[in-house]
């Protein structure tokens, strides 16, 4: 048998053993090794080698588990004390509480006080010579009516990342 | 129904340490095993351990459970290994796997002439110290651990036909010890 040959398929062997080989080449393989006694010892050595590398235990410290252990114990507390998802519930809704509260006397108190600016329009209008009409205009557009878009937009935000803390 | 490694997913997800104490005591012999193939030496190995299975408790999100769990831990080992071996100042020039290969020699005896249980073995020990990391590596995941070629590839971010390649040279730096003649 050519050396060429041998070589085919003792690259066969290797694919084999990688797990590279296709079921048509395994065949091919083993038919040609019932009768090659070259690429049987071919074969041998490698598992040699193969038996050789399982021959090895490596010793492992009796303490690592341990040590390991008390590690993960300790980067866990400080990862969930740190994680937003644990802080305490009350937490959260106390600092998204106090700021709806806030925002709310503040859209309270512009609207009153727009209501009593809107209402007392005829003696604004006088010192500040405009008409009655426009001052009652002023108060919606430059008062009122940011009251309202900051509401809006609050709300908006508040759907879009529920929880303000 | 659940699978393994759904569980373990899960569990690394919740940074569940009962999940992770099962899993140290599951894969720690390979972890050391795998470090001791990947770098050719046992001092230090304990270390990279510890901060594996730490990075394993902090980037288990990232494990999402289809796929075997060993690859995935390797893999973390590995990067960590890589991490550590570059912060040294004397391996800072080096890419990545020279790293490993430019790794001093221990005045300590070779792991492998410490760890060889059989007579292959020992006349392996030798032949495995002066063997390339990579070479080393490859075989060492796929007849120890029985990786598939895809799986190891994931591992050292290398292309399947370049990792059959240093399983196939690997094999033939260790053959000449077992062929006719030196038996």
């Amino acid at each position: 048998m050519k050396i060429d040959s041998h070589e085919s398929f003792q690259r066969m062997v290797d694919e084999s053993l990688a797990g590279v080989i296709s079921a048509e080449k395994e065949q091919s393989l083993r038919e040609h090794l019932s009768t090659c006694v070259p690429c049987q010892q071919y074969l041998s050595a490698n598992n040699r080698v193969l038996s050789g590398l399982s021959g090895f235990s490596f010793e492992v410290n009796p303490n690592l588990n341990a040590k390991v252990l008390a590690a993960l114990t300790l980067k866990a507390q400080q990862v969930s004390s740190t994680q937003p998802g644990r802080v305490p519930f009350l937490r959260q809704h106390n600092v998204t509480f106090n700021i709806w509260a806030a925002f709310a006397v503040a859209l309270s108190m512009s609207i009153v006080g727009s209501a009593l600016v809107y209402r007392m329009a005829t003696r604004l209008a006088v010192p500040t010579h405009f008409d009655i009409a426009q001052v009652q205009i002023g108060v919606l557009v430059f008062w009122l009516l940011p009251s309202f878009c900051a509401a809006f937009c609050l709300l908006a935000a508040h759907g879009q990342k529920r929880g303000i803390a | 129904m659940e699978s393994d490694t759904e569980r373990i997913a899960l569990g690394l997800r919740r940074k569940d340490v009962a999940v992770l104490e099962t899993l140290v005591g599951q894969y720690q012999y390979r972890l050391v095993r795998y470090l001791v193939f990947l770098l050719g030496r046992r001092d230090g190995v304990d270390d990279l351990v510890q901060e594996t299975w730490l990075r394993v408790l902090e980037r288990g999100d990232t494990y999402d459970g289809r796929y075997r769990f060993e690859p995935w831990l390797f893999r973390v080992a590995r990067n960590i290994a890589l991490d550590v071996m570059r912060k040294r100042p004397m391996f800072s020039l080096d890419s990545n796997e020279d790293i490993f290969r430019s790794s001093p020699a221990s005045s300590e005896p070779s792991p492998y002439t410490l760890a060889a249980r059989t007579q292959d073995a020992e006349r392996l020990a030798h032949s495995l110290e002066t063997l390339d990391p990579v070479f080393r590596e490859a075989l060492m995941l796929r007849f120890q651990e029985d990786l598939s070629l895809h799986e190891i590839s994931a591992i050292v971010g290398a292309p399947v036909s370049t990792v059959a390649s240093r399983i196939y040279r690997g094999l033939a730096a260790l053959r000449p010890q077992f062929e006719e003649g030196r038996a």
